[in-house]
């Protein structure tokens, strides 16, 4: 894989707003390649609208977001060529009812990346083994388990080789005993070293796996640091107060 | 410790607090009523008429009429029932014409409603506020107006070929005029249809035990063409459906009624032992058989009961007697259900001979006598009443359709749109493989029903003349008196093009249906 810029992501200065609310109010921080960056805060802070930006799911409005090397602007093209090489996983899964988990899987390189349908099933095939569930592959969504539907979601973004990998809440709709299932494929995915941005309340998954942590508050970085840091020695007031509300 | 209550109890209930017999007894009694309002209605009817001293009878479809038709394949029908055949055929051309152009134009104004373009979203909004708050009627007579009215008349100035015209006698344009070797070349083409299926899937088949792309869609394409282009030298070929038909007319001829009335009867308790199979086999599963409810036992008690009493109707004489007094005695023997004439005329139509099935022709007027007009031989020239009715309902649908459309994807969830963006797709991609197809099962039901409504308002043609079926039929019974025979056609009529289009609708819709847990 070649990776352009010494830097996976830079954001420098981020902000958006909705209407009158500010969403984000100056978001300044870069995520070298390779690099797990976990996002905690509380909600309305910010975090999702964040990772949503990154692949431009939502427009900033002031500031540079810079992804593999490419600015994010009005550039369709520069746009279309990030989201190719950023995949994303959502909270409520988001996969495709109308299409098989094969079918969701092989859309995007079919179409976007112009492979052949056999080199993307059988490059899907291996993704399934990868995520635990092969057997599923002609299955639809609407058969699976919840923790079955965020592995497919996954397999479906790593289909298109992505550089860098966003996860907004990936296990917050999930039941408890599934939420297991998919923070395996994630820590798996860290540990071959996938470039990824986490949004979780999953704060074993931070922990454990985290390269640093970002705490969000009020559309900004209130702190940032290695989990060691952030869950042992916070520095600021807000950080404290809010790992004492969950810890 | 708790005593389970005795059950013995249960077992003697009233009649009257029964669930099972009051079910019974409301279903029957339902039942009973219907049929006795029917019989009432019917015998009422029936001597009221003789009463007024022009009995029922379906004679003016056999006979002559002496009308002639404002268009039509044939505008100086012979019979009754062929002027109402040409009727129909107008209507139905309006009908599938308009289904398809509103159906176009609804979904390029919904998704323009939608769009992120300020302009385009409101321009279509004002063609949506527009044509769905006027009345259709007056759509159709504005149309006509604006037809009859405002454009310039045709000179004997103007004979000879042109690529348009357009003038109070209608709109004229270029068009695939049939010739005489139309039938064999529809053959060959339907042949291409069912050829290029059957390569698809053997194409799919190979492509799922192989594992590479065998490139089915493009092969089937290619058989298609096959047929398209040797069909057009060797369409002659299918000539020989003319033996076929030939001797279906033959059959028609000698078999006699009793025949058909036996095939009535026996399709009566085929179809009933059908649905009884059918039904006793969707409640088995690998389990075994579930136990038949009362419902259940009351549908297959109904259905069995339907299924001989239609038969014992059909074998019985009190069947031939209905079936002769309600086609007319004189049409039931010599029309036989229309089925000869229908055979020979197809017979007809299937030769060896050859010759081109199409030929591309620009308009022309004629100047015959003074008065200048659209040659009948070459181009396609559109009626004012046909124009008229046609941009009516196609103008006043596709608004309906448009907001049927809009609500459709914005039903289908934003994630859906967001998460094949997410993956690389582009604009165009998203809203043709992800937001389409799950729009388009949410608004295929409603979709049907503006089908439906577009198909029954083509009658409104009556208010300009069209010659649809509404038309001719009320020449019909100005003609003839047969008002209530009139009517039961019409009624008959549309109710079985809108049983047909809702038949097709639903059945892409179970098609579709997302498959769940």
């Amino acid at each position: 894989m070649t990776t352009n810029g010494s830097q996976a992501i830079i954001c420098e200065d981020v902000k958006k707003w909705f209407g009158d609310f500010q969403a984000l109010s100056g978001v300044s921080t870069s995520i070298g390649w390779g690099e797990v960056v976990v996002v905690i805060g509380p909600s309305g802070s910010g975090k999702s609208t964040f990772i949503r930006c990154i692949n431009r799911l939502e427009a900033h409005q002031a500031g540079r977001i810079v992804v593999d090397g490419m600015e994010l602007t009005n550039d369709l093209r520069n746009i279309d060529a990030i989201r190719r090489e950023v995949g994303m996983v959502f909270q409520q899964f988001n996969l495709f009812p109308h299409l098989t988990v094969m079918q969701n899987i092989t859309l995007a390189p079919i179409w976007a990346r112009n492979r052949t349908r056999s080199s993307s099933e059988a490059a899907a095939m291996k993704l399934l083994e990868r995520v635990g569930i092969p057997e599923q592959a002609h299955k639809y969504p609407g058969q699976l388990s919840g923790g079955q539907q965020q592995r497919v979601a996954i397999a479906r973004a790593l289909a298109m080789n992505p550089k860098i990998m966003l996860f907004d809440e990936p296990t917050s709709a999930l039941d408890p005993e599934m939420i297991k299932e998919v923070l395996d494929v994630m820590k798996e995915l860290a540990e071959s070293g996938m470039t990824m941005i986490v949004v979780t309340h999953e704060m074993g998954f931070a922990r454990e796996v985290a390269d640093r942590v970002l705490f969000f508050d009020y559309g900004m970085v209130v702190e940032e640091g290695t989990p060691e840091h952030f869950f042992h020695n916070p520095q600021h007031d807000r950080t404290k107060l809010f790992l004492s509300q969950i810890l | 410790m708790v005593t389970p209550p005795d059950r013995s109890s249960q077992t003697r209930v009233p009649i009257w607090r029964n669930v099972v017999v009051i079910k019974w007894a409301t279903q029957i009694g339902i039942l009973v009523g219907l049929l006795w309002l029917g019989y009432v209605v019917i015998t009422q009817a029936t001597s009221n008429l003789r009463a007024t001293g022009i009995p029922f009878s379906w004679d003016f479809l056999g006979e002559p009429l002496g009308v002639k038709l404002g268009e039509g394949f044939n505008t100086d029908p012979e019979s009754g029932l062929e002027a109402l055949a040409v009727g129909m055929v107008n209507m139905l051309r309006v009908t599938w014409s308009g289904v398809i152009a509103a159906t176009i134009l609804g979904t390029v104004i919904g998704i323009s409603r939608l769009s992120s373009n300020w302009i385009v979203s409101r321009i279509a909004n004002a063609y949506i506020e527009f044509f769905r708050n006027i009345p259709l009627l007056v759509q159709i007579l504005f149309w006509q107006a604006l037809i009859v009215g405002l454009l310039p008349d045709l000179t004997p100035e103007m004979e000879g070929p042109r690529w348009l015209f357009a003038s109070p006698k209608g709109i004229a344009m270029p068009w695939l005029t049939p010739l005489a070797g139309r039938w064999q070349y529809t053959v060959v083409l339907i042949l291409g249809v069912v050829a290029a299926r059957w390569v698809y899937r053997r194409r799919i088949a190979l492509q799922e035990r192989e594992g590479h792309d065998t490139h089915a869609f493009a092969w089937s394409i290619a058989t298609f063409a096959v047929f398209l282009v040797g069909g057009w030298f060797a369409h002659p070929a299918a000539g020989v459906l003319g033996w076929l038909f030939t001797a279906l007319a033959w059959v028609a001829a000698v078999v006699p009624v009793i025949g058909l009335q036996l095939v009535l009867a026996a399709l009566a308790v085929v179809l009933a032992a059908l649905y009884i199979v059918r039904y006793l086999r969707r409640l088995r599963s690998p389990a075994g058989m579930a136990k038949l409810s009362d419902d259940d036992y009351f549908r297959l008690a109904v259905a069995a009961l339907v299924g001989v009493g239609v038969m014992l109707f059909f074998v019985s004489g009190a069947g031939q007697a209905t079936l002769s007094s309600v086609l007319g005695r004189t049409l039931w023997y010599q029309m036989n259900w229309g089925f000869e004439p229908l055979f020979d005329f197809l017979a007809s139509r299937f030769d060896f001979a050859g010759g081109a099935p199409l030929r591309f022709t620009l308009p022309e007027v004629v100047v015959p006598t003074r008065f200048p007009q659209y040659s009948h031989e070459v181009g396609k020239a559109l009626t004012p009443g046909f124009m008229a009715v046609w941009m009516g309902v196609t103008l006043y649908t596709a608004a309906f359709i448009a907001e049927i459309v809009r609500a459709g994807i914005m039903a289908v969830p934003r994630g859906q749109g967001e998460a094949a963006a997410a993956v690389g797709l582009r604009r165009g991609q998203v809203l043709r493989l992800v937001v389409l197809p799950q729009a388009f099962r949410i608004i295929l039901p409603p979709l049907g029903s503006q089908y439906l409504n577009l198909a029954k308002n083509t009658s409104l043609g009556i208010a300009v003349a069209y010659a649809d079926i509404v038309q001719v039929g009320q020449t019909i019974f100005n003609q003839e008196g047969q008002a209530l025979a009139v009517f039961i056609f019409w009624m008959g009529f549309y109710s079985l093009v809108s049983l047909i289009l809702s038949g097709i609708v639903n059945y892409y819709n179970r098609k579709m249906a997302l498959v769940e847990r």
